[in-house]
């Protein structure tokens, strides 16, 4: 399937009087994983935070699974599929695995005709299991709190909660940061996981090995603009450096 | 007279006691269970200590922290579930809160002699509470009426004073207020009352109380602090306002630092109870129904010593001040 | 809100779990050190006041636990509402007030449809929804004021709590309400079951026996009612804080908040809950005291808010969020309360309980903070 699952077009987002999102159009299309890469400042995370619906876009429109969306909370996105996994993984430290992947929409029991609810912990450290084996991840004692778990692991919590809840598009922001090098591996095996099970990924990151071991396509921001939109085969790590800086700009020399 | 009266009785039984040759009866175990800490209660923890030791009896002693049923009851829950107590001496800290706790523990086989202030309307033979054994305390009443005639002379039969008081629903305080608000009614027509305000047995609230009637009240001529905390609280806001000597205050319970206010001008009169005899004669009351006494009575009033200027260097009545060796 | 900081993970660190089995055993033992603390102190009591009062005295006596169980429900309601406040790395300063505040209503909601010839048990009804309304009311401004406008917890707890006592004096007449029917004595006082030791005796349930003399001086009064209706309390507490969607979502609030929004809990909303919640049994526990001492009171919490939070700590909840349980607050308050009774049955003094609570509530948190030594990571800066 080769339809594209997002589009955005020329969104704009400023702050006051500084301009964060410059009219970037991009498309990602089911089973790719696009990079988008920068450096600090270049304008990525607020262009994802208007996609996952943190914040709402100035300008420019933004179609989702075929139709225009504007998002006015996290949520809204969630509901339609959107999952972002932001830097501090947005996890309960003090909550188990299932807890965690559940947080906010638990599974309950009903009883006396639905006078009382409780949680039904079984059926969701049932599923939770489910996932995980699914992804091939390894956790063995599911009932800890996950402060009790690596940096890796709690990272493929976070990727297990939004595959459980059918992600159609998974955004991750630098995701193999504060992690030792095993543990990057198996989180861009994860990332690859998804790709085969027809998730697309929009991955920011501004470490280029990871770019290249994963992507299908790079999409390089420069001071809020879009600046470079390459195939990942066909481009190297020197290109990608000289748009990141500035030094090439294909949308002026257009 | 009946100051006589129990004189007497005091020294037969202690007679009686010393004379008996019967075998070591299990000894008598007297619990003790005062108000709060302050100086009055100390001086009658004396007065219990030493009847314990005349007298040969055991005594267990808990001071709640602080003057609230919530801090009274639980020691009291204690001290009855001990089980080896015959007689309890307390200061009930509410005349109307401390009448079930306390009638639980004379269900449970304990005697209970409240000292200081009473329970419902203080008369155990007519009133309302009957269960406890007696009531040893001042006339409280009396007490306001001697202080609001005091306070009177001392500014000249005119002007505003302000009452400052500890706990409401305690009949000690309330007793002096009702009797000083009596005297003043009646005897002075042209002496305005205000208050009582409570400082819940703060000397801090009792002095920012006092400061604050001061402020506010033009022709404020005289203060009654109507027990420890309250007489030292307002005698010290009185200082610190630079109006010692202009405004007159009595205090009700000599503690030390009312006499130092007194020999500085500031206080000008200041009554003292017998918390001493309170705790001594608890105790002999509780040796004496041990030993099959039915004829205590059931209230006896201690009596004041008035203290002012002129006879506090009298030694006898100096000896009223609350002094506890060593504090 | 508090700003509780993250735990992070030392960059490159990697383990699969909390490690080796002596790092697993000192974590036991760091949650479970209330329970062998407090039947270490029964034990102490248990051994050294026989001797100390020559066998005439024992610790354990039918009378000494009834007494201990009745000493804590106060302690008790008032934690077992600030253990929700806490795990939502919350703090209420106001329960004590509350509990006079909610003691003054219910007396004279009681007095006022007694006198207006309602029957006993529905002016004692009455009183209880009064001191609900009166305390819930109070936790909805609390928990409003800090859900809504950010305000931190302390500062608004703090506040509403002068207001509340100002309210409650006012209320009252000098403080307290009196008055009261004199039945009102039976339901904060009578019990469950009574036992009569000795001949003659016998074990008698909810009808209370018409003894006296010596039969009445051997009748051992056994969970009286404010005791059950406490244990009930427990647990619902305990089903609401580990069983329900409203407990796991208060552990996340918790525990992380930023985790806890982004997942969609209506986390204002939820606040305002706890809050409500603690102010609650803030007022049961006012209710309570009406019953048992037959009076309203304004001033019978004032010196009860510390003590409902030292119970919390010692029972372990984390004074940053995120963790704690009912069971925990239980121990505190049982600890708290066994000492208090042990001293006195040694006839040491009182003051010495307060010495003693401090220092274990300083253990307690230290054993809180060593968990995360144990666990090897650190813990980043935490504000109340």
């Amino acid at each position: 399937m080769n339809d594209a699952i997002l589009q955005v077009r020329a969104l704009r987002k400023s702050f006051g009087g500084l301009t964060a999102v410059d009219g970037v159009s991009l498309e990602v299309r089911c089973g790719e994983v696009v990079g988008l890469l920068g450096d600090n400042g270049a304008g990525k995370s607020t262009l994802i935070k208007c996609v996952s619906g943190v914040y709402q876009a100035d300008g420019g429109e933004i179609a989702f699974d075929g139709a225009t969306v504007t998002f006015s909370t996290p949520m809204e996105a969630r509901r339609h599929g959107i999952e972002t996994i932001y830097q501090d993984l947005a996890l309960a430290n003090n909550l188990d695995v299932g807890a965690n992947i559940f947080l906010g929409r638990e599974v309950k029991k009903r009883w006396f005709g639905g006078l009382v609810h409780t949680l039904d912990d079984k059926r969701m450290e049932g599923q939770s299991r489910k996932t995980l084996d699914s992804l091939q991840i390894r956790i063995s004692r599911l009932s800890e709190p996950i402060e009790t778990l690596s940096g890796g692991q709690r990272q493929a919590v976070a990727i297990a909660r939004a595959v459980y809840w059918d992600a159609k598009l998974m955004i991750m922001d630098e995701p193999t940061n504060n992690l030792g090098v095993p543990e990057q591996h198996k989180v861009l095996e994860l990332i690859r996981a998804l790709r085969d099970r027809g998730v697309p990924v929009i991955l920011i990151t501004h470490i280029l090995p990871d770019a290249f071991a994963v992507t299908d396509r790079v999409i390089v921001m420069h001071r809020g603009r879009k600046v470079a939109e390459k195939v990942t085969a066909r481009t190297n790590s020197e290109e990608l450096v000289q748009y990141m800086v500035g030094a090439r700009d294909d949308a002026v020399a257009a | 007279m009946r100051k006589q009266v129990l004189a007497a009785l005091a020294a037969g039984v202690a007679l009686a006691l010393a004379s008996q040759t019967a075998p070591a009866a299990e000894k008598l175990k007297i619990g003790f269970l005062p108000g709060v800490v302050d100086p009055f209660y100390q001086v009658m923890q004396l007065g219990v200590e030493r009847a314990a030791k005349d007298f040969g009896v055991d005594v267990v002693t808990q001071i709640p922290p602080t003057w609230g049923v919530e801090a009274e009851t639980p020691l009291l829950d204690a001290m009855v579930a001990r089980g080896d107590l015959n007689y309890i001496i307390t200061a009930p800290v509410d005349k109307d809160q401390m009448i079930g706790p306390l009638k639980s523990a004379v269900d449970h086989g304990i005697k209970v002699i409240t000292v200081d202030t009473y329970l419902g309307d203080g008369d155990y033979v007519k009133g309302p509470v009957k269960f406890p054994l007696s009531y040893i305390g001042s006339d409280n009443v009396e007490g306001g009426r001697i202080a609001a005639r005091g306070l009177a002379k001392a500014i000249g039969g005119k002007g505003t004073v302000y009452i400052n008081s500890t706990n409401p629903n305690v009949s000690s305080v309330e007793g002096r207020a009702v009797g000083f608000k009596e005297v003043m009614a009646k005897e002075f027509p042209d002496i305005k009352v205000i208050g009582p305000d409570f400082n819940l047995d703060d000397p801090n609230k009792a002095s920012q109380q006092t400061a604050a009637a001061l402020a506010r009240e033009p022709n404020l001529a005289g203060v009654f602090g109507t027990n420890v905390f309250s007489a030292q609280g307002a005698g010290t806001a009185v200082v610190n306002a630079g109006l010692g000597g202009h405004i007159q205050v009595v205090a009700y319970d000599a503690t030390q630092l009312a006499i130092e206010l007194m020999d500085k001008g500031v206080v000008t009169l200041v009554l003292a109870q017998k918390p001493f005899d309170m705790g001594y004669l608890a105790v002999a009351f509780a040796v004496a129904d041990a030993a099959g006494v039915t004829s205590l009575p059931a209230r006896v009033e201690t009596g004041f010593a008035i203290i002012d200027k002129n006879n506090v260097k009298d030694p006898a009545i100096a000896r009223f001040i609350y002094k506890v060796p060593g504090k | 809100m508090t700003d509780r900081g993250s735990t992070v993970a030392r960059p490159g660190a990697h383990g699969a779990g909390a490690g080796s089995s002596a790092q697993r055993l000192a974590l036991l033992l760091s949650r479970m050190w209330a329970w062998l603390f407090l039947a270490l102190m029964v034990l102490f009591f248990v051994i050294a006041v026989p001797l100390s009062t020559g066998g005439s005295v024992n610790f354990l006596t039918v009378r000494n636990s009834q007494n201990i169980l009745v000493a804590i429900v106060p302690v008790l309601l008032l934690g077992l509402g600030q253990t929700f406040v806490l795990i939502a790395a919350g703090i209420d300063l106001s329960v004590g007030w509350v509990m006079s505040l909610a003691s003054v209503l219910s007396a004279l909601a009681l007095r006022d449809s007694f006198n207006s010839g309602a029957p006993l048990p529905i002016a004692v009804l009455a009183g209880l929804a009064a001191a609900l309304a009166g305390a819930g009311a109070i936790g909805l401004v609390n928990g409003s004021i800090i859900a809504k406008l950010k305000v931190p917890a302390f500062i608004v707890t703090l506040g509403t709590s002068f207001i509340v006592r100002g309210v409650a004096y006012l209320m009252s007449e000098n403080s307290t309400v009196i008055g009261l029917p004199a039945g009102v004595r039976a339901y904060g006082n009578d019990a469950l079951m009574y036992y009569i030791t000795g001949p003659g005796g016998g074990l008698y349930f909810l009808d209370r026996p018409e003894v006296g003399g010596e039969l009445l001086r051997r009748m051992e009064i056994i969970f009286p009612y404010p005791v059950l209706a406490a244990a009930f309390v427990v647990a619902l507490m305990m089903f609401l804080l580990h069983k329900t969607q409203f407990g796991r979502h208060t552990y996340a609030i918790g525990g992380s908040m930023d985790a806890a929004v982004r997942s969609g809990i209506p986390v204002d909303r939820h606040l305002i809950k706890v809050y409500m919640l603690s102010a609650a049994t803030a007022g049961v526990a006012g209710f309570l005291s009406t019953l048992r001492y037959t009076a309203g009171s304004a001033v019978i919490g004032d010196s009860l808010l510390l003590s409902s939070i030292a119970a919390v700590i010692i029972g372990g909840v984390s004074m940053f969020g995120g963790s704690g349980t009912v069971i925990g607050t239980v121990i505190g308050a049982l600890i708290i309360a066994v000492l208090t009774t042990g001293l006195v049955m040694l006839n040491v003094d009182a003051f010495w309980q307060f010495i003693v609570v401090g220092a274990v509530v300083i253990i307690a948190v230290l054993i809180d903070q060593s968990r995360d030594l144990i666990m090897g990571k650190q813990r980043k800066g935490a504000a109340l």
